[in-house]
Order: structure tokens, then C-alpha cells, then sequence
């Protein structure tokens, strides 16, 4: 008879694959997508369709020229996609988002060895990339305002009819409360990038992602909290403070970021106490590019700088192992 | 509310047998005992080919080293002794064979005790127990006598491990229900060896039933006590479970001795009051067989010695593509060659196996943390299985490496398909073959 298959112990394993957790942050990133296409039509979607498409072929061509095995199934590529759509406003050119997918796909992340060894967020690199290559469509006169009737493919007229006067936080960066009322800025109804406005969605997303444990609270928590504090602390003058905490934490980025970006795990450390650290960076840049920055968002250059701390603190928030002395002794 | 520990994993249970009661499996034509079935050195043959022996006669000691000496499991003549592929990982082990003449003649040694329980010395105790060849039957197979020994005047608690956590195996449980005063009377026997006056039972909450049965049979006794632990892997590491029950972490290199707990496992107990009772030596053991690929899941009590290839043949055959044969529970069992291996002391299943638990994903690893998570020693596996694949050990000591008792909660949990525990534990075998630099 054939010998058996001798193999090192456990012989079962869980269930879950990197492709079933990609699958399921995908999942989570629909009632946001839904959302955009409610308030920003069909060129949401449309955006976000090329944003995937060319991220998963620079994934599969890039590790087909370099003769490496293919990884577009672990679907990581369509991930990178979609974020990365989701942080472009609704205006910027079709062609734009296969620029960024170059670089998040390329450079980002393939040139680091690929999924897992990339420093930084591909996704949000290719936006900050993006938004200093073309400030034009990407700045703060590229928003238009929710409902405007845009082209499917074309290119859109910035006319002053469709472009929004502010966003909500080019609002509260100048020092001025946003025109929305707090609940709209939650459902969404408002300027912004594709992925990012609707509040109410990012959190049924980042529910379904908490209760299927393909993340843990404490990234976003921390992060959360940290910018809401700060803002309780510093709020803007003439603003009522929990009225401002809110505004804050419901403008921008925030919440998308906080959800989808800064847990993304290469880029994040591993132990409970290190994302915990990692969370209130996070919370202090952002808050501190949003408060004395030149620019109003901050979310991305926050995740982007702790991305690159992110080895430093595992190294510093290593958990005692189980029965080791109350202090670590360093020979 | 059940008692647990921080980390692990909860994984499918599959205890499809747990309804089977423990079936009596007869003893084959051959019986092949190899002189290693415990940690320690190996015990040598006291008998030539062409002797008789007869059932639970010592075929094999070493009184002077850790060791349990081995008995003959059936009566009959001994027909070889060779030297094969040791079943219980690498190397090499003598085996003793012995034809079964049918008679089952039981050595004239074993005779019930003439002293009264509550009269026994501990060293009698130790003696009893290590004449018996009783090993830790959990699956660790240290020898319990040694055990007993090293808790001689620091153990204020026994705790008796009914935990059981592997996924499959039923056999502790079945026997919990059917022969629960054995249990008992096995684990007052070392209370009384110790000078104990306080004993846990730890059993997981999937075992209600049984559970319900000790509390039952202990109603009056105010020494004992029944505690429910959730049900989760590896609750039953004697760390975690001393973590579970007192709150109590064991200091990296201690012993459960050593925060005042001594631990046997429960079918440990058993074989303990009937070495002690009627003197039977370890002879047969409870085994659960199960797997998608054994026609009929059973638990038997299966006499030790009997390969592979018999209890295949009693269970109905193979069905299907069997990949793996498992000996021992699916998360720390050692998968086995081929089918000539034999029930030993330490078998606590066999496990019948096709490729449908296994993922087929080339291995990489996307830093998601979740080993760090599941890693009950509170290590972190991502970095240990990184430094171990790059062969830097020095690094691999500063992160504990040598904490990790290879529970392989990381590499069941992980969804990048990394072997840690298989990296983990080609470092260690590096770094305990480096010579010691003083």
C-alpha cells in the first residue's frame, strides 16, 4: 500500500483563508459602495470597477513577468481596488484610479514582496500619490455636491453648479461649523470622496468585519476616541464642544480610515497593546494635520506615518509570556 | 458561569462517539510493544525469544533511570524482538512480540492488595504505581510515579484533568460515565499517597453529563469538588488549567508542584486505583477511533500492543482515501507511517483521516495577528515562525521560543496556511542540538 502523509502537527485547520477574509472586507465595503452610487450615481460605481480591475491586472502581470506565482485569488488586489476608489472624490478622471492602482499595486506593494510585506497602506499611498500629482482633481474644488448629474465616463465640467462650495471639514478646518445638520453628516448626504461619506454604512460594514472577527476593536476604538478627545479638548471657537466632537468624527475620512485603513494587518502591529498605541497616533496625527496642517484631511498621512512605526511598536508592546517574571530582563 | 484561560482556539468539536460506550476490543494474534512508551530512557527486555510469558508479566524495565516498565499485554510465547521506526516521532525503538496463545493466563503477581487502602505510605504508593508502568495517559506519557514523587510535600490540590479539549476524542468522557468510582477511587488513592485533603475535578462544559455523574457520585465527600471549564483548546494544558481553576500562572520552567497543584489526567486515576487495588499493571488502554475514513467510530478498550492493522479490521475497514492515520488527538498527535504501529501507553486516539481538513494554499503570512491572539502562552507566533524560517535563533530565544509547549492553536488559526508550530519546532531541535556555550 502507499505510505501515508506524514506532516507536522495540528491536522485541522480553521476555516478561514486570506481569500475568505479578503471576500468578507469586500463585503463590508458594499453598503458604503451602495451608498455612493445613491448620492454620487452610476460613475461611483464606475470609478470603483476600474479602480479593481486595474489593481487586480497589475497584481496578476506584475507576478507574471517577475515569474512569481499568481495571487490574484486572495483577492487583497480587489481590496486595494476599492479603497482606493473610495478615496477619490466622484470627479476625478476615469483614468486617474488606474494611475493610483500602479503605484499601490507596483510600487507599494509588489516591489516589497507583495501581500504581507508591503510597509505601507498600497491604497492609501497611491491617494496621497494621487492628491500631490494632481492636486487639481483631487484638492478641495474637485468635490461636487451629492445628487449633481455627472457623466458616466467622461470627463466632468468642474462648473460652479456641481462643485460643492466646501466639504464639511474644509468647513470646520476654517474654523466654521459645517452647513450640514450632524444627522445628515452621519447618513451621508454630503460632499466628500467616494467611499468616506456615509457614516452610517462605513459602521454596518465595520460591524459585519467586528462580528466575523476579521478585525478587533482595538485599532478603531483607540483611534476614535483619541480624536475625540483631542477635539473635546481643542474645540473650535464659537462651536459648542460636543456638537464640534461630532462634526469631527462624522467629516472626512475618519471613519473609513479607522475601519478599513489603519487595521489593515500588514500594515498594523499584532498585539492588543500595540494597536491600542497605534490607534491614539493615529488619532493625534489626524487630529494635529486637521488642526494645524495646510491641509484639512489628515486621516491618510496619519495611517501612512504610523504604518511606518508600525514594526517599531511590536518590537516595544510585546505581550509577557504566560508565566514570565512581572518584568521583561533584558540580558 | 465556566472557568477559563486568556487565548486559544474553539474549534469544531466533532465528538461523534461520545455516545459510544467503551467496547472491550479482543487481543489479536500478535502483539508488538516497543520498550519506549513514555518520556524518559528507554526500558530494556527482560525476556528472550521463546520465552512464555504470561499477561501483565514485566517483559521490560530500567530501574534506573525515568522510566516505566513495560508488561506483556496478552499471555503466550515471545516470538521476535526487532528494532523498527519508533511510532511516536523520529528515531528508533526495540519491540518486544509476543504470539497470543489464547489463554490469557494472568501473571501470579497480580493479586488484590492484602493491606487496607488508607494504610499505604506514599513510597508504597510510588512503588505500586511505577511497577504497574502507569504513564501520564493524556498523551505527554511522563511517568506518573515520578510525578507523584516530584508533588511529595509541595501539592496542596489534585486536580484531576477531565478536560479533554482535542476535538474527537470521547474516551476520557465514556469513561467518566461508565466507571466514574474508578476515577474517584483513584484519585483518593493519591490524595492519600500526597496527604491531600482538597481535590478538582476540571472538566470542560461540553461534558455536562458527565460532569453531573461526579457530582453525583460525590455528593457527601465536602474534599471533592466538580469544576466546569469552557470548552476551548488547549483548556487542557496543565498551565492553563491550573490559570483556569486558581488564577495562577506556573513561572516559565516551574511545575504545577510548584504553585502547590498536582494534576493526573483522569484515565491516569483509573489505571492508579487498579495497580494500586488489584495490582493490574497498564496493560490496555481507552482509545477512541474516529476520522472520515474508519467505516465504524468506536471507543475501546484496546490491549496495548495491538496494531493499527487489528483495530482497523474490528472498526469495519477503511472507507475511502485515507491520508493520514493519527495517533493521538488532530491539533498535537503524530501522524504515523504506515499501518504496522501499535496502541501504546499513550494513544489516546487513532485518528482515520482523508485530505478534507487540510488547506491546499501555499503558506504565507499577512500579519493579521490572529496567532498572537490564540497563543494561550501569550507569545507571538508571527515573529517566532519568522526568525525560526531565517534561522536566526538568538532572536528566536529573546522571543520566548522555548515557552511554546506546541499546542498549535497558531497554526490552526492561521489563515495565510503557515506552519508555525512545524518551524517553531525545527528551530528548537536546532537550538537544543547547539552545544551549550557557558
Amino acid at each position: 500500500m502507499d505510505f501515508l502523509k506524514v506532516t507536522s502537527s495540528p491536522h485541522m485547520r480553521h476555516e478561514d483563508s486570506t481569500r475568505i477574509i479578503m471576500l468578507d472586507v469586500l463585503i463590508a465595503l458594499c453598503p458604503a459602495l451602495i451608498w455612493a452610487v445613491i448620492v454620487f450615481g452610476a460613475r461611483a460605481l464606475i470609478l470603483t470597477l476600474v479602480s479593481v480591475a486595474s489593481c487586480v491586472l497589475f497584481e496578476f502581470l506584475y507576478r507574471l513577468i517577475m515569474k512569481k506565482p499568481c495571487s490574484v485569488g486572495d483577492l487583497s488586489a480587489a481590496v486595494t481596488g476599492v479603497l482606493l476608489a473610495f478615496c477619490l472624490p466622484v470627479s476625478v478622471p476615469i483614468w486617474l484610479p488606474v494611475v493610483g492602482s500602479f503605484f499601490a499595486i507596483v510600487i507599494v506593494k509588489q516591489l516589497y514582496g507583495g501581500i504581507g510585506k508591503n510597509v505601507v497602506n498600497p491604497a492609501l499611498a497611491a491617494r496621497v500619490f494621487l492628491f500631490l500629482a494632481y492636486p487639481d482633481k483631487l484638492g478641495g474644488s474637485a468635490f461636487t455636491i451629492p445628487k449633481a448629474s455627472l457623466p458616466l465616463f467622461g470627463n466632468v465640467n468642474l462648473t460652479p453648479d456641481v462643485v460643492a462650495s466646501a466639504t464639511p471639514l474644509a468647513n470646520l478646518s476654517e474654523g466654521a461649523a459645517p452647513t450640514e445638520d450632524i444627522f445628515t453628516l452621519f447618513l451621508g448626504e454630503r460632499a466628500g470622496c467616494i467611499g468616506e461619506v456615509s457614516i452610517l454604512m462605513i459602521l454596518a460594514g465595520a460591524l459585519y468585519l467586528l462580528v466575523r472577527k476579521i478585525i478587533t476593536w482595538h485599532i478603531p476604538v483607540a483611534y476614535i476616541v483619541t480624536v475625540a478627545v483631542v477635539s473635546y479638548i481643542f474645540p473650535a471657537s464659537g462651536m459648542d464642544a460636543v456638537q464640534y466632537v461630532l462634526c469631527e468624527l462624522c467629516s472626512g475620512g475618519l471613519m473609513l480610515g479607522a475601519f478599513f485603513m489603519a487595521t489593515d494587518y500588514t500594515t498594523s502591529p499584532v498585539s492588543a497593546k500595540g494597536r491600542i498605541i497605534y490607534g491614539i497616533g493615529c488619532g493625534l496625527i489626524t487630529m494635529f494635520v486637521r488642526n494645524c496642517g495646510g491641509y484639512p484631511e489628515g486621516v491618510s498621512f496619519a495611517i501612512l506615518i504610523m504604518n511606518c512605526l508600525a514594526w517599531y511598536i511590536d518590537k516595544f508592546t510585546r505581550p509577557r509570556v504566560f508565566g514570565g517574571a512581572k518584568k521583561n530582563v533584558k540580558k | 458561569m465556566a472557568i477559563t484561560f486568556s487565548g486559544g482556539i474553539h474549534v469544531d468539536g466533532c465528538k461523534g462517539t461520545k455516545t459510544k460506550a467503551i467496547e472491550n476490543m479482543p487481543a489479536p494474534e500478535f502483539v508488538a510493544l516497543p520498550l519506549q512508551q513514555h518520556i524518559g530512557a528507554p526500558v530494556k527486555a527482560t525476556v528472550a525469544v521463546g520465552d512464555r510469558v504470561t499477561m501483565g508479566q514485566v517483559i521490560g524495565r530500567n530501574d534506573n533511570a525515568l522510566s516505566c516498565p513495560v508488561h506483556a499485554s496478552v499471555s503466550g510465547t515471545v516470538e521476535k524482538i526487532e528494532t523498527r521506526n519508533s511510532y511516536m516521532g523520529a528515531g528508533k525503538t526495540e519491540y518486544v512480540i509476543i504470539k497470543n496463545d489464547g489463554e490469557y493466563e494472568l501473571c501470579e503477581s497480580i493479586t488484590p492488595l492484602e493491606k487496607k487502602v488508607t494504610d499505604l505510605t506514599c513510597d508504597e504508593v510510588i512503588d505500586l504505581v511505577r511497577e504497574a508502568g502507569i504513564s501520564g495517559m493524556g498523551g505527554a506519557t511522563f511517568p506518573a510515579y515520578a510525578k507523584i514523587q516530584s508533588a511529595v510535600g509541595k501539592a496542596k490540590e489534585l486536580i484531576i484533568n477531565c478536560a479533554e479539549c482535542e476535538p474527537f476524542i470521547t474516551a476520557n468522557h465514556r469513561l467518566l460515565l461508565e466507571r466514574p468510582m474508578d476515577v474517584i477511587n483513584g484519585a483518593k488513592i493519591l490524595m492519600i499517597a500526597l496527604g491531600l485533603s482538597k481535590a478538582t475535578f476540571a472538566i470542560e462544559d461540553n461534558k455536562k453529563n458527565a460532569a453531573k455523574v461526579l457530582e453525583e457520585s460525590l455528593l457527601d465527600d465536602k474534599m471533592f469538588s466538580v469544576k466546569l471549564l469552557k470548552t476551548k483548546y488547549p483548556q487542557g494544558d496543565e498551565r492553563q488549567i491550573v490559570y483556569a481553576l486558581n488564577h495562577v500562572q506556573i513561572p516559565t520552567g516551574k511545575l504545577p508542584a510548584d504553585v502547590g497543584c498536582v494534576i493526573f489526567n483522569a484515565e491516569t486515576c483509573d489505571a492508579i486505583y487498579h495497580a494500586v487495588v488489584d495490582r493490574m499493571p497498564l496493560i490496555a488502554r481507552t482509545v477512541t477511533i474516529d476520522g472520515d475514513c474508519i467505516a465504524e467510530s468506536k471507543n475501546l478498550r484496546i490491549p496495548l500492543g495491538t496494531s493499527y492493522r487489528d483495530v482497523i479490521e474490528y472498526c469495519g475497514g477503511i472507507k475511502g482515501k485515507l491520508s493520514k492515520l493519527i495517533n493521538g488527538g488532530p491539533m498535537m498527535g503524530n501522524t504515523q507511517w504506515d499501518l504496522d504501529g501499535t496502541v501504546t501507553k499513550g494513544t489516546s486516539a487513532l485518528l482515520f483521516f482523508s485530505d478534507k481538513y487540510e488547506k491546499k494554499a501555499a503558506p504565507c503570512c499577512i500579519h493579521c495577528g490572529k496567532c498572537v491572539s490564540v497563543c494561550p502562552m501569550h507569545l507571538e507566533p508571527v515573529y517566532l515562525a519568522l526568525f525560526a524560517k531565517s534561522g536566526e535563533l538568538d532572536k528566536c530565544l529573546d522571543y520566548n521560543l522555548m515557552s511554546c509547549m506546541e499546542c498549535g492553536s497558531c497554526s490552526f488559526i492561521c489563515p495565510g496556511n503557515v506552519p508555525i508550530v512545524q518551524y517553531i519546532r525545527k528551530a528548537k531541535d536546532k537550538i537544543k542540538a547547539k552545544p551549550k556555550q557557558q
